[in-house]
């Protein structure tokens, strides 16, 4: 970035030019310029992180060639990527390793993952750990990505839901282990005998989808078991899946509560 | 100025100097009142002057540019290059993870209407094609332009989330593409890499979840014919929904036939194409294989 040029005269100060003229010349971008890209570029990571639910904290990235001077003499090139990145998707934090191989001959290029580790915490989740090998085995970062992206959102879902619940039926639904369980008690004030618990576990399928799965778990006294002539009980389980399949997870657990607290009509 | 010295101190040619000094002056009187020399002669001596005068001004631009950046890299300027330093490291490591969400398949930049977003499928590793899909961010939420392919379900999708979670429809849109893709590169390799086996075409749709051929599980051997049919009846999965095999041979079959076509249903229900294929080129059928990945 040379300011000036000169041909003939012969000038002093010509000895420090090529000095100023060969300085980085991004200290030559003035403070503000730098300041305003930096700002455009954080925008934009906040409308990724926004967008996929995914915050990435960082990632490095180290390229090896592998091409062989008789490659080169077909014109096939052969890089091995090894990238490593960070980051959480709410309050599952991840750090995934991977490598890529690249082989770009004539027609075209292919990429293949040919390693992935992925860490997560917390590990209490165990409906993902499996998921998680399954992942790594077949290499297929995406699915990971994708299917964590939904295993949240249902997470959040239910705890939503199990607050919510809670919030209305303050004395009749208990979250023993807080709102992140999978599990939620409804018990009657008046008959505290009975109780019922919604097991609510959400689940990673082998081709990553994710499925939430409800049931039902009945605790009735033994008096009680002995007057249902109908088998109530006994079909309460199956009649809950029905339930759900009609009305929706809310509606279905929302008429349950309401049926063991007659008294607490709200 | 020796020359005044020497003078006073010898006490000698005190005229001398004064005297050359006269003469001097005298000189340059006349050179005044005499002509300058011919005129061709002073134009080259004018657009001299010019041209110095204009190196004199850019020095004089340069002196003060360098002079100021002399003053800039003194005391505390030492803080705004290291700021300086610090504001360019980070944006290097917003521009590398900016970099790094191709890696989560789904990805973007802002653009002067909304926001581009760039979809990258997979399947079990093996990077496949990318879509892209320009939204106009206003009420309602607008799709500019896509390079979606026409038989992906993409209004339906939009239909049901892009305006309500825009997330949910990216992801959704996402499951989608990411299953066609994946689909399509099973039915590739069954086609490239194990034609020997195929005993006609493989047919397929666009979407490529409906396929049928038929097959030997050994390639041009004794064994007979069998016709598979592929439905795939969820657009977002990879594996079918539907199988079945039906035996092409014209005698009846006999039970070990039936054993194989009920192996090879529950095979191609369960693992992908073209892996059930690979098994097959290994001689292996059974049931109870379980396949590598």
């Amino acid at each position: 970035m040379c300011i000036i040029s000169f041909s003939t005269y012969d000038n002093p100060l010509r000895k420090s030019f090529p000095e100023i003229c060969q300085s980085d010349p991004k200290e030559w971008k003035s403070s503000k310029d730098l300041r305003s890209n930096l700002g455009h570029l954080e925008s934009e990571l906040l409308f990724l992180s926004t967008l996929t639910d995914i915050n990435i904290i960082s990632y490095s990235k180290k390229t090896k060639n592998l091409t062989s001077t008789e490659m080169t003499e077909k014109s096939i090139k052969k890089v091995l990527q090894r990238h490593k990145l960070s980051g959480n998707c709410h309050m599952i934090t991840f750090q995934v390793e991977f490598q890529i191989l690249e082989v770009q001959n004539q027609e075209n290029l292919s990429s293949v993952i040919t390693d992935l580790n992925i860490i997560m915490e917390p590990t209490a989740y165990s409906e993902l750990s499996e998921f998680v090998s399954r992942a790594e085995e077949r290499r297929d970062l995406f699915m990971f990505f994708r299917s964590l992206h939904f295993f949240v959102e249902w997470c959040e879902y239910r705890k939503r839901t199990f607050k919510h619940f809670k919030e209305k039926y303050p004395e009749a639904v208990h979250l023993l282990e807080g709102a992140s369980s999978s599990y939620m008690g409804i018990q009657s004030t008046s008959q505290p005998g009975f109780e019922l618990v919604i097991v609510w576990r959400i689940q990673v399928d082998e081709e990553g989808k994710v499925l939430p799965k409800l049931d039902l778990l009945t605790k009735v006294p033994q008096q009680a078991l002995e007057l249902d002539k109908k088998g109530v009980i006994e079909t309460a389980p199956l009649s809950f899946r029905t339930l759900l399949g009609v009305l929706g997870i809310e509606v279905a657990v929302e008429s349950l509560i309401r049926l063991l607290c007659i008294e607490e009509n709200h | 100025m020796d020359l005044a010295n020497t003078s006073s101190q010898e006490g000698e040619p005190k005229g001398g100097v004064l005297a050359h000094l006269e003469r001097l002056e005298a000189r340059s009187r006349k050179k005044f009142e005499e002509p300058q020399g011919t005129p061709a002669a002073e134009s080259a001596l004018r657009s001299k002057i010019l041209q110095l005068r204009r190196l004199r001004d850019q020095l004089r631009a340069a002196v003060e540019r360098h002079g100021a950046r002399v003053e800039a890299s003194a005391e505390p300027d030492q803080a705004l290059q290291d700021s300086e330093q610090a504001l360019e490291r980070k944006r290097e490591d917003v521009k590398a993870i900016l970099q790094a969400y191709r890696f989560t398949g789904l990805s973007g930049k802002l653009t002067s209407r909304g926001v581009c977003v760039c979809i990258q499928t997979a399947f079990q590793g093996n990077l496949l094609d990318s879509y892209f899909v320009d939204l106009v961010i206003q009420k309602p939420l607008r799709i500019h332009h896509h390079s979606v392919p026409v038989f992906i379900p993409l209004e339906e999708i939009a239909a049901k989330s892009l305006q309500t979670d825009l997330r949910h429809f990216l992801f959704s849109l996402c499951e989608h593409l990411n299953a066609y893709a994946g689909r399509k590169y099973q039915a590739d390799r069954l086609q490239s890499d194990f034609a020997a086996f195929l005993a006609g075409p493989l047919q397929r749709n666009a979407l490529c979840n409906l396929l049928s051929f038929t097959y030997k599980a050994e390639p041009g051997g004794q064994a007979f014919p069998f016709c598979a049919r592929l439905l795939y009846k969820d657009l977002t999965v990879t594996l079918p929904t539907d199988v079945s095999v039906t035996y092409e041979g014209t005698d009846t079959p006999s039970p070990s036939w039936e054993e194989q076509r009920a192996s090879h249903e529950h095979l191609l229900r369960t693992k992908p194409l073209h892996h059930v294929f690979a098994a097959f080129a290994r001689g292996e059928e059974r049931l109870e294989l379980r396949l590598a990945y």
